[in-house]
């Protein structure tokens, strides 16, 4: 091994905020002395065996970890190319990676004494996994959602506040990931003292993209233990969807320095090239700085930020990982796309071949993951993130899938 | 000319359209406003309220431009070279134009202050360029991209144990910011000769700070030189209801006993004559956003500003 290659990980973990040109903390001046607080106690739980035993503990006992990394015999078989291998994450309590990274802060805003916490959600899942740990711990939860997600992700809004989180729905600009997040640094400006704002994504300013890998490359870590006694080797390629980029930080990290595994990001590809038609930010971004970091972003070219689109909430925003910005520049991580159509298929295949239903969000990594097993000889391993479990997104593919159906439900709901 | 109001008038240049937003300018400066605020229109304005986040996506929706945008400002200059005039805008639209560009063409017009919200600003310590990634993890204290405020010489580990113990309060003046890292060598760069890493060149901007700014940190911006200070009114967003939080007075002190010349401004909520008197007996302007978009809107700007200016003492 070179000592490039050595060095990702180090680099990752001792950052001060910056990856290559990426990252930082741009932010109004009244919100530095909150994130230099949670930065101090970020690089002080890491390497603090009482936290990070009370961490894993509870990844345990509450979330179910360790995940499975389940063969996919039926579909490697018919693709006739790789061995394919799934990282179920959605078999975690809320049904998603997101529950890692939300583990980890949630302890940490307790050890910093704070009582009321706030989060974004595009999906739900990050929202609705905030929603749980804090119930757990105590924790008063505020979770700012875009109108839009709001009504297409109404499920998780319901589990939330089941929960006994307030679910804020966001009503400016598109609606959507970026206005919630916006809402809640607004919220965090009002509220700088007594707030710890539970950031759900390896986005935003110093500490969050370096934190949240931190809380999620245990995924990784189990993928590594699992497949060396499955398939007897290291997965040759390891593929994620990426929106923000937390789950596939989550996947990457633990194999950034082993040269033999390729690793790659999908983005949404959406329905079109065109700007607001997907939200493929390393492909067709430029740099930008904006919700407090430096990374690339989708653009007018004069400094406005475009609007975005996916079918999958999660992956519909218009900024990336500043770690993952720094990675692609890197050569280190590859990235591909896939269009709402081809995720929506790959819901559909995976389910019917193998049993599984994957959130529309991950169904992009399969999408391109079953093209790319196609090509690859039947020794190679590939794994793919299942960052999340397909339950939430029932009134979405079900529009697609059976649209009369969910009508006639929808009529039914209404008569009984 | 008339007596100078000790206002900070601000507008969205392109809002609700570009010449009828030079009006608007025309209209302040006419009313005697001392300085005029031109933010330039951005898609997400993530620190402003409903009346400015509208505001600047309906001048976005229009096409406006930076270049636009300096344009209309540069007409303005040669019509009124007197008035002082500072410019807002949000970080990545600067930064998409050219940072250090940006400045030159503003600087070559007069105007001497620019205010990014979103871009904490930097002083000498940020200024030698940043060493290559991948040093051991006790290089991130005293990473010179890092802030370096903590007076103390507790070892890492101690400080870090102290600080959670003891959580500090918005007053905590002994809170330190040093795990955050404030430049990256592009911005330096582009702020200007710094990177060069001789003589640190105070870029052209206005710290914006609130009450829970470190002393530390603040005697940092008073030493750098930075000539006008602008203080959010309390913990909110643009537009809001108005309330002084009490300890602005404390840091206004501070300033002026740190640099007399210095020039505070405070902004955030600012409607009313009794508001705009309040602020004025901590602060050298009052800065009054929202409420005169909102007045505009009614259709009752003029009024508005000669209200302000009937209850307001006038500026020496």
């Amino acid at each position: 091994m070179t000592l490039t290659q050595t060095t990702y990980q180090d680099q990752i973990l001792a950052s001060n905020g910056f990856f290559g040109p990426y990252g930082g903390c741009f932010v109004p001046e009244v919100l530095l002395p909150g994130l230099s607080e949670i930065a101090d106690a970020f690089e002080a739980i890491k390497t603090d065996e009482t936290f990070l035993a009370e961490f894993r503990q509870t990844l345990r006992e509450f979330s179910g970890r360790p995940t499975p990394l389940t063969p996919l015999p039926r579909l490697s078989e018919r693709l006739g190319g790789a061995q394919l291998f799934l990282k179920n994450e959605g078999l975690n309590h809320t049904g998603a990676h997101k529950i890692n990274h939300c583990i980890g802060q949630a302890l940490l805003a307790k050890r910093l004494g704070k009582r009321r916490i706030i989060a974004e959600t595009g999906a739900g899942q990050h929202g609705y996994a905030t929603a749980a740990v804090c119930a757990r711990m105590g924790l008063d939860c505020t979770v700012y959602m875009g109108r839009k997600d709001y009504e297409r992700q109404r499920p998780n809004v319901y589990w939330m506040e089941l929960l006994g989180a307030r679910v804020v729905p966001v009503e400016d600009g598109t609606q959507t990931l970026n206005d919630a997040v916006i809402a809640a640094f607004k919220d965090w400006v009002a509220h700088p003292n007594d707030t710890y704002y539970l950031l759900g994504s390896a986005v935003g300013p110093h500490p969050y993209p370096a934190m949240n890998t931190f809380f999620q490359k245990i995924v990784g870590e189990e993928i590594r233990r699992q497949c060396l006694a499955q398939a007897g080797r290291l997965p040759d390629v390891c593929v994620a969807c990426v929106g923000g980029g937390s789950n596939a930080m989550g996947m990457f990290f633990d194999f950034l320095d082993e040269e033999s595994v390729r690793l790659i990001g999908v983005e949404a590809g959406g329905r079109g090239t065109r700007s607001g038609e997907h939200a493929a930010k390393l492909l067709q971004g430029q740099a930008g700085i904006f919700e407090g970091y430096h990374s690339y972003f989708l653009q007018d070219g004069d400094g406005n930020i475009a609007n975005t689109h996916s079918v999958s909430a999660g992956l519909d925003y218009c900024g990336v990982s500043p770690v993952l910005a720094w990675l692609a520049d890197a050569g280190r991580v590859e990235f591909a796309v896939a269009s709402d159509a081809e995720a929506l298929e790959a819901v559909q295949t995976l389910a019917r071949a193998e049993g599984i239903i994957p959130a529309l969000e991950s169904a992009h990594a399969f999408a391109y993951a079953f093209q790319l097993a196609a090509e690859l000889p039947r020794e190679a391993v590939v794994a793919v993130n299942a960052s999340g479990r397909g339950e939430k997104d029932l009134f979405i593919t079900m529009r697609h899938f059976q649209e009369e159906s969910l009508i006639q439900y929808a009529k039914n709901l209404l008569t009984i | 000319m008339l007596p100078q109001l000790p206002i900070m008038a601000h507008l969205v240049l392109g809002y609700p359209t570009l010449p009828e937003s030079l009006r608007t300018a025309e209209t302040y400066i006419a009313a005697g406003c001392a300085i005029l605020e031109l933010q330039i229109p951005f898609s997400h304005p993530t620190a402003d309220g409903p009346v400015i986040t509208v505001a600047c996506q309906e001048a976005v929706k229009q096409g406006v431009t930076v270049s636009d945008c300096l344009a209309a400002i540069r007409a303005l200059r040669k019509k009124y070279p007197e008035q002082e005039i500072m410019v807002m805008s949000y970080l990545n639209r600067i930064y998409v134009y050219g940072m250090y560009r940006f400045f030159q063409d503003l600087g070559e017009m007069g105007v001497g202050h620019v205010i990014v919200p979103d871009l904490p600003v930097v002083g000498p310590t940020q200024s030698s360029p940043p060493k290559g990634a991948g040093s051991s993890s006790s290089s991130v204290i005293s990473s010179p991209q890092g802030v370096i405020l903590s007076e103390s010489e507790e070892s890492e580990a101690e400080g870090l144990k102290n600080k959670i113990k003891s959580r500090p309060s918005a007053s905590d003046s002994s809170l330190s910011l040093r795990m955050i890292p404030l430049e990256m060598d592009k911005i330096t760069e582009m702020i200007g000769p710094a990177a060069k890493g001789e003589e640190w060149v105070r870029p052209p901007l206005v710290p914006v700070l609130a009450a829970n700014i470190p002393d530390t940190r603040l005697d940092q911006l008073i030493a750098a030189g930075y000539d006008f200070f602008y203080l959010m009114s309390d913990f909110k967003i643009t537009g809001s209801t108005f309330s002084l939080h009490p300890r602005l007075r404390e840091i206004a002190g501070r300033i002026k006993s740190g640099n007399s010349a210095a020039r505070i401004g405070i902004g955030f909520g600012i409607n009313t004559p009794e508001q705009i008197k309040a602020v004025l007996e901590v602060a050298d302007y009052a800065i009054i956003g929202s409420a005169l978009i909102v007045a505009q809107q009614e259709g009752r700007l003029e009024n508005y500003l000669e209200n302000i200016a009937h209850s307001t003492t006038p500026a020496v």
